[in-house]
């Protein structure tokens, strides 16, 4: 097993980690679009809750993929950059103002103010459009029409991401998004003993799943024309993973179906995992098929090691930190420095 | 506008706003760190009560500079991908580690500002430590790289390829020590001297109270003991640069020929064509002297490099002397704080120095900017000195204009929104905030404490 291709395993985790995290809160603020009828704030309140804390760390493993990607391999990342040029513009304008809106929304005085409202339509709709940019690039990664022979990016304005294998993935990702959040949120509702919005967000759930299986089955469909290497290596190497994800998958309706809230939460977890796994499996070697590979893209052994041992020792340091975290706001176990929640509990400023 | 102005127009205007909240996420932190700890220490409801609003105010300013970094690294590929292909081989160590400090200040963060009720007093303020020492080792790693970008180490360049890396020696290259300290005191300086303006502008109006003080001194002191540091290490700075990078000396000080006993000009117009300095005050040898130490020591000017390897000169020339100005303004209201402050007389009452705070404020910052731009003009036509032009840098996507357009519409959206948000905040009375030592929830002095 070569070096870069161990760095690469890690940026994947890397990538699963932002699939699920940051995913999940782009699939809170699509909620936060159809929240609608007399639940409509209260099911805003518990986005709101969700998000708040972590929302920002979730964001920080998108920026360690990107340092990641260039560090290892500099002329695919800059390949990318090229190629998809247009949709990353148009995710990052939306990753911007996504995070900017929530924040303004959330400090601002009044909630129930003109401009609150502004904010949390930005919010809303920049959380529907980026997940579907990424999705789009993704999609033209792997079909395989990015690069030249020589490795050069095609500067193009869309012939690649507009594709409709590509819209097809682009759509799923913001599908799975949804059904992420639904069943995170289901359960942070149990939590709460907030029964009628557990029943709401379960219906929600279940409707993205099934969409998200749709679009899924369409993709697949539409890959031996689109993405042919995809298609090819689906059924080389990763059909046992092609097919855990198709079962896992079908694993989570029937948990939320049974209330196992808890349980289909880590089950939609590792749904995401084995999709994004089965994407990496198929186009091995390839980072961009057909000619960019992991060896021919990847930087100077030494730097890669480096870079490993760093991210070593930074995880070492920040997976407590994270773990701390989420066990303070959103795990049930025991923390240090936690004080036991008091009945006249002052309401967040 | 050509592709390359509009790529570099809008890496311009994004590392302009972006700046502004890194030095911000160094500088808040500590002093969030200080106000809790002196509240807890005390018993003080008055600390408290800061230390909850600033919190406030930095979890909006976090955000905004979380998003506007993210902007960045996106950009480095999408507008520089030559460079980013060059640059992520040698220095994507210090990104990479440079995410994982901004990974840790966004996770304690999250503590910090959810966890006023969830955690113990102790607990969370603890969690402010992790803050500040990660955003210091952000702007660390940050600027290494872009010392690097100044004094390329590390790395052979052979065949048009980059091979031999040395990760570590390009991360410790020789610009790193003077350019990371400058720029991590700049951000106690700027935050120091800008905290304190907010606070000299409601005593000005009249908001003479004990809270609006307590906070005009902590921040005051922290601006006040950085800056005499800050103008050290720019001294030492311009003395590396003698050495190691006498191209952009020569633009920053307008050098046009190679000179013994050379002339300190201050201000002026520099005029790249003529060769001359129009309208600058001039101190015999003062150059020579402050670069290294000997009033009759040859300074080499741009003369010693071709025409088309010249710096944007007029532009580098002013923005050095710009922010030079400030850092000697900034240090005169330092030292006037520390003489009134050892005197005990009533400077308190002092206008003039009030005013002098609130002027240093936005100065300071303007003086981060300055000190950027002369950087980044100064390394023109570079982009990696000796190795990388910037004209070859910069991407063959389309559209450019349309994207700094549109980034641009995105910078005044956000610049207004939060600079509303801010004013809407500071005017409001803050809720009755808990204190640890006491049942009864505060509420501060009067309902119109703050500014």
């Amino acid at each position: 097993m070569s070096i870069a291709l161990i760095a690469l395993c890690v940026l994947w985790l890397a990538l699963i980690a932002y699939a699920v995290l940051g995913g999940a809160d782009f699939g809170a603020g699509i909620w936060d679009l159809f929240a609608v009828g007399k639940q409509q704030q209260r099911q805003r309140q518990l986005i709101n809750q969700a998000l708040g804390p972590v929302w920002e760390a979730n964001h920080v493993w998108l920026i360690f993929l990107i340092v990641g990607l260039f560090t290892v391999f500099p002329s695919a990342f800059a390949a990318l950059t090229v190629a998809l040029f247009v949709p990353l513009t148009i995710a990052l304008i939306g990753i911007v103002l996504r995070g900017a809106a929530f924040i303004f929304r959330t400090y601002e005085l009044d909630e129930s103010s003109r401009t609150a409202a502004i904010w949390s339509r930005i919010f809303s709709t920049t959380s529907l459009i980026t997940p579907f940019f990424l999705g789009a690039s993704a999609a033209a990664v792997a079909s395989g029409k990015l690069v030249g022979p020589d490795g050069v990016a095609r500067a193009n304005l869309g012939s690649a991401w507009l594709s409709p294998f590509a819209l097809t993935i682009g759509v799923m990702a913001v599908a799975l998004c949804a059904t992420l959040a639904a069943t995170y949120l289901t359960q942070e509702a149990n939590q709460q003993g907030e029964a009628d919005l557990v029943r709401a967000y379960r219906v929600r759930a279940l409707i993205a799943g099934a969409l998200t299986a749709l679009l899924g089955a369409l993709g697949l469909l539409l890959s031996p024309a689109e993405a042919p290497q995809l298609w090819e290596g689906m059924f080389a190497r990763a059909l046992p993973v092609v097919i855990a994800t198709m079962l896992i998958g079908l694993a989570t309706p029937i948990l939320l179906y049974l209330r196992h809230y808890r349980l289909a939460r880590a089950v939609i977890i590792l749904e995401a995992a084995f999709l994004l796994g089965s994407w990496g499996l198929s186009q091995y070697p390839y980072l961009i098929p057909p000619y960019v590979t992991i060896a021919n893209a990847a930087n100077d052994p030494s730097v890669i090691l480096a870079l490993l041992i760093s991210i070593g020792v930074g995880m070492a340091i920040l997976l407590p930190s994270l773990y701390y975290l989420f066990s303070v706001f959103k795990l049930s176990a025991p923390a240090p420095g936690v004080v036991k929640e008091e009945e006249n509990q002052p309401k967040q400023s | 506008m050509s592709d390359l102005l509009a790529a570099r127009a809008q890496m311009g205007t994004s590392l302009a706003f972006h700046i502004i909240f890194s030095a911000l996420g160094v500088g808040l932190p500590l002093l969030l760190c200080i106000a809790e700890g002196l509240a807890l220490k005390k018993k003080d409801a008055n600390w408290m009560l800061l230390t909850r609003r600033w919190a406030k105010a930095a979890a909006i300013l976090f955000a905004i500079g979380a998003v506007s970094g993210t902007i960045l690294s996106f950009e480095l590929g999408l507008l520089w991908p030559t460079y980013t292909k060059f640059a992520g081989a040698v220095v994507g160590l210090p990104f990479a580690l440079e995410g994982f400090a901004f990974f840790l200040e966004a996770t304690f963060l999250g503590l910090y500002l959810y966890g006023w009720d969830r955690l113990s007093a102790r607990a969370h303020w603890l969690c402010s430590f992790p803050i500040w020492i990660s955003g210091l080792a952000s702007a660390w790693f940050i600027v290494s790289v872009n010392s690097w970008m100044n004094t390329p180490a590390g790395f052979v360049f052979q065949h048009g390829k980059v091979v031999d890396i040395n990760p570590w020696q390009a991360m410790f290259n020789p610009s790193t020590p003077y350019e990371t300290i400058h720029m991590m005191l700049s951000c106690y300086v700027a935050t120091g001297f800008g905290v304190a303006a907010v606070y000299a502008f409601a005593i000005v109006r009249g908001k003479n109270t004990a809270y609006n003080w307590k906070a005009l001194r902590l921040a005051m002191a922290m601006g006040a003991i950085a800056i005499p540091l800050q103008i050290i290490s720019g001294d030492a700075n311009a003395r590396f640069l003698a050495d190691a990078q006498p191209t952009k000396l020569a633009a920053m000080e307008a050098l046009f020929q190679t000179t013994s006993g050379a002339p300190l000009q201050i201000g002026g117009l520099a005029d790249p064509s003529t060769g001359k300095v129009y309208y600058a005050i001039e101190i015999p040898h003062g150059l020579s002297l402050l670069a290294t130490g000997d009033p009759n020591a040859t300074i080499k000017g741009l003369d010693t490099v071709p025409r088309n390897d010249w710096p944007i000169i007029e532009a580098t020339h002013l923005s050095f002397d710009g922010m030079v100005g400030i850092g000697f303004f900034a240090l005169l209201i330092a030292l006037l704080f520390w003489l009134f402050a050892w005197r005990k007389r009533r400077w308190l009452e002092n206008r003039w120095l009030l005013w002098g705070i609130l002027l240093a404020g936005p100065l300071t910052f303007l003086a981060i900017e300055l000190g950027w731009m002369l950087t980044e003009f100064g390394r023109q036509p570079w982009v990696i000195v000796g190795y990388l032009r910037t004209a070859d840098a910069v991407t063959t996507a389309p559209g450019l204009n349309i994207s700094f357009l549109l980034f641009s519409l995105v910078y005044l959206l956000l610049s207004f929104a939060l600079i509303r948000l801010l004013l809407r905040l500071a005017r409001s009375p803050f809720p009755p905030i808990k204190l640890p030592w006491s049942k009864t929830p505060y509420q501060g002095e009067t309902m119109k404490v703050g500014v």
